[in-house]
């Protein structure tokens, strides 16, 4: 009885090193791009609103060649504005527009970033799951969880 | 040989290195392995971009103005022109940065490239070293796993010194003694036979030394000292007595090629014994024998004369001196070079016949006489040449003979 128990308990832990860890690692990656991404949209929305406030028509920058490289760039015109829509294509914005597709991109990003959540919760809820389970095995003692202050 | 008793052990080899740790330690090194291997793949993309970088560098100031298209944060870009096409902001770490021409910038990328690229060369000798100890640690996994066994064997007696460094040669490198095991038994019976060989000659030239008089001391320095610096020749060919001295030529030989090293060798010896056996050789051998020597000397006689000019002047004295005795022995009294060189071909069966005889090194003397008489002349034409006075001491030794 005992080595059937150790060999379910066994089984249990394998499961949730090799399966559910790991995804929880990849879910949690994962979100974290889409982080990143969101943080640069609302940088790129954050420069243009300022371009707009400060009428700016013509910019000098320094553009990176490559090893940290720099040269200087002219900006004649800074109307139009080449965003990224994905899929490798850019296309040609005014501020205004720019803007507004800003805005529709990240509601996009928002909603990825909820279901990776909802994913990662869900790996989470499963790991503790197939804990409980082994404590049984294992007749380890349920853990009680605080409730309140204890005085 | 060393003779006696041989002990030996015997372990299995997998007593000593366990088929799984061998294992373990090769997947471990072959982690490694991989590992730089990252590191090198990832400096040569270094390298790749630092050259196409330096080639944009040298193509941009072509032009006033170049047409690009601006970036603007990661996602988004604005169109625009590259301008001041010959000024550039280079980072040198540090948030240090410096403006610089494109000429300029293209120097410091080439020396970033170097840097570089030596990195590369040192993680390839690392990865060398892992690969041979992988490999090293493979052979030893599959060869314990077949069973192999480790046999030592140890001598006793004369042999057991180099018994023992074969032995403790063999206790550095264990696990590679295994396989070498087979062959140092072999290994060992040799170099044990060609100890012993030259020990046996050593005790003739001593024998002699001692029935003969100062010249055959003279010789048998000679031979020892020459003994010694071929025994590099002799081991290797450790066969037959008269070997020796068919290896002393080629070790002369290679002497005079090195021209100062002879000339170093008969300093050794004081000049009077480098006589004495020159006039040993003069008195023992023939015209013939010189001959074949001439053709040594030839080259010492060369070698002396563009090297050494005051060494073979008074040993050409000397040697005019005893040649002045010997003109009975000399060879025609040409000085050229050319002739004495025939007549020696003509002789040479009997030098050797000769040398085969004499075990010390006649060649040595011979050439000294060479070189003393002239400056880049046969012997014939040192011999005949013998105008010179010899000196007191050369005089003495013609005695002898």
């Amino acid at each position: 009885m005992d080595s059937l128990r150790q060999e379910k308990v066994q089984k249990f832990e394998e499961f949730v090193d090799r399966r559910l860890k790991p995804d929880l690692v990849h879910a949690i990656a994962e979100r974290d791009k889409i982080f990143d991404q969101q943080k640069i949209f609302s940088d790129l929305r954050k420069n243009i609103e300022n371009l707009e406030k400060n009428s700016v028509t013509s910019l000098r920058t320094l553009v990176n060649l490559g090893s940290e490289v720099y040269m200087q760039a002219e900006v004649p015109d800074t109307q139009r504005i080449f965003v990224d829509v994905g899929l490798g294509f850019h296309v040609e914005f005014t501020w205004s527009e720019a803007l507004k597709f800003i805005s529709l991109r990240k509601e996009k990003l928002e909603r990825q970033i909820e279901e990776y959540t909802r994913l990662i919760a869900s790996i989470k809820a499963q790991i503790k799951l197939v804990c409980e389970g082994i404590r049984e095995l294992l007749q380890i003692p349920e853990e009680k969880t605080v409730e309140g202050r204890v005085f | 040989m060393g003779k006696s008793e041989v002990k030996g052990t015997v372990t299995s080899l997998s007593s000593m290195f366990p088929a799984e740790e061998t294992q373990k330690a090769a997947k471990m090194v072959e982690e490694k392995l991989s590992e730089k291997q990252n590191e090198m793949n990832q400096l040569k993309e270094f390298i790749a971009d630092n050259t196409s970088l330096i080639n944009l560098v040298q193509k941009l100031p072509d032009e006033l103005h170049h047409d690009i298209m601006v970036p603007f944060g990661k996602a988004a870009f604005f169109p625009g022109r590259l301008i001041h096409t010959n000024e550039f902001l280079v980072l040198l770490g540090e948030s240090y940065y410096t403006e610089r021409t494109a000429k300029q910038t293209v120097e410091i990328l080439k020396r970033r490239g170097k840097s570089l690229e030596s990195k590369v060369d040192a993680l390839k000798a690392v990865m060398q070293d892992l690969k041979a100890e992988a490999s090293f640690f493979d052979s030893t996994a599959s060869e314990a796993a077949e069973g192999l066994v480790e046999i030592r064997e140890y001598e006793e007696d004369n042999s057991t010194k180099w018994a023992s460094q074969s032995g403790s040669l063999e206790l550095e490198t264990p696990s590679v003694a295994e396989a070498d095991n087979k062959m140092g038994a072999s290994e060992d019976d040799d170099y044990a036979r060609i100890m012993s060989r030259l020990e046996e000659l050593e005790k003739e030239e001593l024998a002699a030394e001692d029935n003969e008089e100062n010249l055959e001391d003279e010789d048998e320095d000679a031979n020892a000292v020459e003994s010694d610096s071929n025994e590099d020749e002799l081991i290797k060919a450790a066969e037959g007595d008269g070997d020796e001295d068919e290896l002393t030529k080629p070790a002369f030989h290679r002497k005079k090629d090195e021209g100062y090293s002879y000339l170093d060798h008969g300093q050794r010896y004081s000049e009077s014994q480098s006589r004495k056996q020159l006039q040993q050789f003069n008195d023992k051998e023939p015209i013939e024998e010189m001959s074949n020597k001439y053709k040594h000397q030839d080259l010492t006689n060369q070698f002396a004369s563009t090297g050494l000019t005051e060494e073979p002047v008074t040993k050409g004295e000397i040697s005019h001196g005893r040649i002045i005795q010997e003109d009975t022995k000399t060879l025609s009294p040409s000085i050229n070079a050319s002739a004495p060189f025939e007549k020696k071909s003509v002789q040479t069966s009997k030098s050797e016949f000769d040398s085969s005889k004499a075990f010390t090194g006649s060649i040595v003397e011979h050439t000294q006489n060479l070189d003393k008489s002239s400056v880049g002349t046969n012997t014939t034409s040192l011999q005949s040449s013998g105008s010179q006075p010899s000196k007191p001491v050369s005089r003495f030794k013609m005695q002898r003979k």
